[in-house]
């Protein structure tokens, strides 16, 4: 019984270590942490939504024109802060996001209205079952299978391209790559670019079965950066660990539902005392 | 054809740290600037690239003004500045660091020929790397760009002389390759045995303006200079 | 207001009579509008609170805080559950409510200690996300418990026994101006005392806060205590006003939208505060009445949150500028006249007393594999001037961070006056009376001259004392924002702020950087009369030779790490082993 709470909380886990390497990624390459992350991909969730139920064009042709938005977004933001921002803090560039979330938010709300809609599903229904007699869903399966392969992906693109290398050189000092010639706000769009198409992919995917209300999907954001704190937005491997946690132990929760309280805080009272540990030996060398 | 600095001030703050600074960089040849710290000569070496702004005269690299170029526009006109303090990039190897300016085989093979040591710390991280192994990976680095002019700026710093002095001669092979080298040094002596041309900066201005073997034949010129 | 901000030591009553004509304009606001309009002009003055909340936290004391709704909500939490179990009720009778909101302000002035207890060791964007994950759960929770008076069905009793009426509404109205003006005067004078100081000064430099002797955990717990004190306050005020909460006001995302605001307004000054209040209600009712859905309001605070952050500057500090043009004060930065003159050029190097006052022996830094000082044995002589020079990188600074307690790991021993300082923190170290300066800058912009001069030497010096030293180093006087001075004025004022702190020893660290030579001269000249006129001894770290010849009683040269050579100038600098190390020539040539 227990195994099926824990199994069902894997689903919106996985989104939400999806979106902490997303984060994780954003943070190492470009400086910022992304608070719109989720956003472009509601945004172009919604977007693809209309196109399917409006002007009844195939599901296919609906996600990947929202994929698109969502990463247009997303370059759009990135585009923004590399030009105006391109040496504040790190601060001040994750502003601007908290900034953008809240103006795509709102102009959800203008251009689609108030009512909820279910999304179109893409993928649905039971895949296997666990002995003990947990279900596990195609869905569950697709955004876990998605999350290795982001993390993994990002991991391999990075260490085995000549892009990668860039993008590396670029997060580790970006004075000294702009003085060897690379174009460094070309390689951050593209960054901004990717991640705003997984995060619409992300959406697509998981969209039909979660809450599809503007705030709560966007909110989504918060849960994947506890797990990107995981990692201390460093590491990707643990925020895809850290994500299937609070997810799994969201879930784990859901089963006595007299320590739910519990359970909305277990995460981040972890987080922030593995976070304090990790950090136990740095006192002044990080401080100005 | 030639890097011109024409009466060049540069400011940080609220005044200027080095004013009107006029010289010629000629391709083949080194020029070096020497003088004691705080004299400006880093902040002189930074507005050439980019880093930071001039506030009066300007820049001609090759005719062409690039005062207000940016930096990358800087790097692709054929300048390469190898700043202080061995910027490499910690999380890559040295060979993705050669790669980053490298664009062919010969490039690289080029770059490696400077410092057959780095052969056997291909695949290191650079973090792991010594001061001085670091100094001739950004050295490398910047030769690998096939540049028309390098700016060094206190590449000892740091570095045990033993060190530095493994350094010195690939200074010299680099310009004759053609290239014309502006060579900021803290360790006067040295870098004045290499160079050509030499100018002393003392609190931010141009205190002398000649021929380096003058300036090593007259040892109380430049004792009086930084010892006062 | 604007005037407050310069002439805060003259003018102290000025905050107070500012707020006195502000509960009488409320009065007759009150009186004048009809009761049913005054519901906006409440919210915009809790929303106002919230703001000054947030002006300190992350205004002022630069840690990003994105749960001020949450502080809210705790604080109106409290109000509810004592007004529905009518706690004390027949002891305070009418009072009561205020007994309720001052309890709900230091309850949540403790969970907000709490939550600031990451922020010792967490910065920036980690501490931001910390926050607002705590928001986050926060919320979760709310909407389980619900609010006292939702679930037991009842609505709060208003304060003073004011009626749920309009008649009521007015009441609350004039309620929420005093409860406003309170909290903005007690702000304003926080942000003048030392607390405020502190805060300002962690923000910037929390190193710096440190060596002012000036613990750094304390500036920010303070700053998170204030600022949810305030939050709390602003819940219970809300409170008074709905009489019935729920968790759908307090949500993260609105404290994320909280933030934005505080960042486009500024919202650390109190009358940007308040602009942002003003526009957190008026904009939206704008919209309303023009048939616009309100949700335009929160894109345009998205526009102008965009537009406030890449230009990095804020509406207040745009108007404050703006105002000094059109009053002709305009920004110019002031001029210091460091001139040497005979009589103070005619003093002579100063001899010490004999007595060694900082001990340092056997002194050994390593990171990692790289030995930046091996084995450094110095003493400083009480009375003296010691110059510590030696080419760039041989380990200077790290010296002069392993004697004020930056680098507990090292080896090797250090005493002040026969007391060990070695396992001692930063601020001990410095109130213990070991002082030093930084190469780089570490002056917060944003306090005044006189306000920096009293935070660093901790009430050490008078008045007098103070407006003496800063006249002897011929800096701006007190009422001077450190913004308009130059960065070579402001390393003279820490000098002399350090000075001004009555050290046993002073560890000076490029002091001279940003003066021009004439100045350079001028220093010199009043350097060497510091230890008998201040009774301060001197370590003074230089490049510029001239500077250290004519100041130090004896020099110590410093190389790769390693002591050199250590005595009377004319013997350590004809040694030929330093014309070598600084000119470079090695054996091998």
């Amino acid at each position: 019984m227990w195994l099926n709470n824990v199994v069902a909380g894997l689903t919106p886990g996985a989104t939400y270590a999806i979106v902490g390497v997303l984060l994780t990624l954003m943070s190492q390459l470009t400086r910022v942490v992304n608070f719109a992350q989720v956003a472009v991909g509601m945004f172009g969730g919604y977007i693809s939504l209309t196109l399917v139920t409006k002007m009844h064009l195939p599901i296919f042709v609906g996600v990947t024109v929202g994929v698109l938005v969502a990463a247009i977004l997303s370059a759009l933001l990135g585009w923004i802060i590399a030009t105006w921002l391109s040496e504040a803090s790190t601060s001040a560039r994750s502003a601007v996001t908290v900034a953008a979330l809240l103006f795509l938010i709102s102009l959800a709300f203008i251009l689609f209205g108030y009512r909820n809609q279910p999304f179109p599903t893409i993928v649905a229904g039971p895949l296997f079952k666990l002995p003990g007699g947990a279900v596990v869903s195609k869905v569950t399966v697709v955004v876990i299978v998605l999350a290795i392969v982001i993390t993994v992906g990002s991991w391999a693109f990075l260490k085995f391209t000549a892009f990668g290398v860039k993008l590396r050189a670029v997060s580790d000092r970006q004075m000294a790559a702009e003085l060897l010639g690379l174009n460094v706000k070309m390689l951050n769009v593209s960054v901004w670019f990717v991640t705003g198409a997984i995060a619409g992919i992300t959406v697509a995917l998981v969209g039909p079965s979660a809450s599809n209300d503007y705030v709560t999907l966007s909110s989504v954001v918060i849960p994947g950066a506890a797990a990107a704190l995981v990692g201390a937005f460093r590491r990707m491997d643990l925020a895809l660990i850290g994500g299937l946690a609070i997810g799994a132990i969201q879930g784990l929760f859901a089963g006595f539902p007299n320590l739910l309280i519990i359970r909305d805080w277990v995460p981040i009272i972890f987080i922030i005392l593995f976070l304090l540990w990790n950090q136990r030996k740095e006192v002044w060398d990080v401080a100005r | 054809m030639s890097l011109k600095l024409n009466d060049v001030t540069v400011s940080r703050g609220v005044g200027p740290v080095i004013s009107n600074v006029t010289l010629e960089v000629t391709p083949g040849e080194v020029t070096t600037l020497v003088g004691p710290n705080g004299a400006g000569k880093t902040s002189l070496l930074e507005s050439l690239s980019g880093v930071i702004g001039i506030s009066g005269g300007s820049i001609e690299l090759d005719g062409v003004d690039i005062s207000k170029m940016s930096r990358r526009r800087r790097s692709h006109a054929g300048l390469a500045h190898v700043q202080q303090g061995r910027m490499i990039f910690p999380s890559l190897t040295v060979k993705e660091n050669l790669q980053l300016t490298a664009r062919t085989k010969a490039d690289m093979d080029g770059a490696l020929a400077l410092f057959p040591e780095l052969e056997k710390r291909l695949d290191s991280t650079t973090v792991l790397l010594s001061g001085g192994e670091q100094q001739m990976v950004v050295l490398a680095r910047a030769f690998a760009s096939k540049p028309k002019y390098i700016l060094l700026d206190e590449m000892s710093l740091g570095l045990a002389p033993v060190v530095f002095l493994r350094l010195i001669p690939v200074i010299e092979q680099i310009a004759k390759t053609g290239v014309g080298v502006l060579l900021v040094e803290q360790f006067a002596h040295l870098a004045l045995k290499i160079a050509s041309d030499a100018l002393v900066i003392t609190s931010g201005h141009v205190s002398y303006h000649g021929a380096a073997d003058a300036l090593l034949k007259d040892p109380e010129l430049l004792k009086k200079a930084y010892l006062g | 207001m604007l005037r407050v901000r310069v002439a805060s030591q003259e003018k102290w009553w000025l905050p107070l009579a500012i707020g006195g004509i502000a509960i009488v304009v409320g009065i007759i606001i009150a009186v004048v509008i009809p009761a049913d309009s005054l519901f906006r002009p409440t919210t915009i003055l809790v929303a106002s609170i919230s703001l000054m909340g947030l002006g300190v936290v992350t205004g002022t004391a630069g840690m990003i805080a994105l749960c001020q709704l949450s502080f809210a909500a705790v604080g109106a939490w409290i109000v509810e559950w004592f007004s529905v179990n009518d706690i004390w009720g027949n002891i305070f009778g009418n009072f009561s409510f205020v007994v309720y909101m001052l309890i709900a302000g230091i309850g949540t002035a403790a969970i907000g200690v709490v939550v600031g207890l990451p922020a010792l060791r967490l910065r920036g964007v980690n501490l931001a996300v910390i926050t607002l994950g705590i928001a986050a759960a926060f919320d979760l929770t709310l909407q389980k418990t619900s609010f006292p008076a939702l679930v037991a069905g009842e609505h709060v009793a208003r304060p003073f026994g004011l009626g749920p009426d309009f008649g009521g509404d007015k009441g609350i109205f004039i309620f929420a101006v005093v409860v406003t003006v309170l909290v903005a005067i007690g702000i304003t004078y926080l942000q003048y005392s030392r607390w405020g100081s502190s805060w300002k000064s962690v923000a910037f430099s929390e190193r710096g806060t440190a060596s002012a002797g000036t613990s750094v955990q304390f500036a920010k717990l303070t700053a998170f205590a204030v600022s949810a004190f305030v939050g709390g306050i602003a819940g219970g005020l809300f409170d008074s006003q709905i009489t019935q909460a729920n968790f759908s006001s307090f949500s993260p995302l609105q404290s994320l939208g909280m933030y934005v605001l505080s960042a486009v307004v500024g919202s650390h000054l109190i009358d940007m505060a308040l602009l942002g209040g003003i526009l957190f209600v008026v904009i939206p009712w704008i919209l309303q009445l023009f048939k616009v859905p309100l949700e335009w309001s929160t894109v345009i605070f998205g526009v102008l949150g965009i537009q406030a952050l890449t230009t990095g500057s804020n509406l207040g500090t745009d108007i404050r500028n703006g105002l000094r043009r059109r009053r002709g004060r305009a920004l110019v930065p002031t001029e210091v006249g460091l001139a040497s003159s005979d009589a103070i050029a005619a003093v002579e190097i100063p001899r010490g007393t004999g007595k060694v006052l900082l001990d340092i022996k056997g002194l050994t830094v390593e990171f990692g594999a790289v030995k930046a000082l091996t084995n450094v044995t110095l003493a400083v002589e009480e009375g003296t001037i010691l110059g510590l020079i030696g080419p760039n990188g041989a380990g200077k600074s790290t010296l002069i961070d392993a004697l004020t307690g930056f680098l507990p790991a090292h080896g090797g021993t250090v005493t002040l006056n026969g007391v060990p300082l070695d396992k001692l923190a930063p601020n001990r170290i410095a109130r213990g009376g070991l002082r030093r300066t930084y190469q780089q800058d570490r002056v917060p912009p944003t306090l005044s001259v006189g306000a920096y001069m009293r935070f660093v030497s901790r009430g050490q010096a008078k008045p007098s004392e103070i407006d003496e030293i800063l006249a002897f180093f011929a800096c701006p006087p007190v009422r001077t924002p450190l913004s308009l001075v130059d960065v070579g004025t402001r390393r003279l004022i820490e000098v002399a702020a350090s000075i001004a702190a009555k050290p046993q020893v002073l560890l000076l660290d490029e002091p001279a950087a940003g003066l021009s030579h004439d100045e350079h001269v001028a220093f010199g000249d009043r350097l060497r009369q510091v230890p008998s006129r201040y009774g301060v001894t001197i370590l003074l770290i230089e490049h510029d030779l001239d500077l250290v010849r004519s100041v130090s009683t004896s020099i110590t040269v410093l190389n790769f790490g390693e002591v050199l050579a250590s005595g009377s100038q004319e013997s350590v600098l004809s040694n030929p082993e330093v014309l070598k190390a600084y000119m470079g020539e090695t054996e091998l040539l």
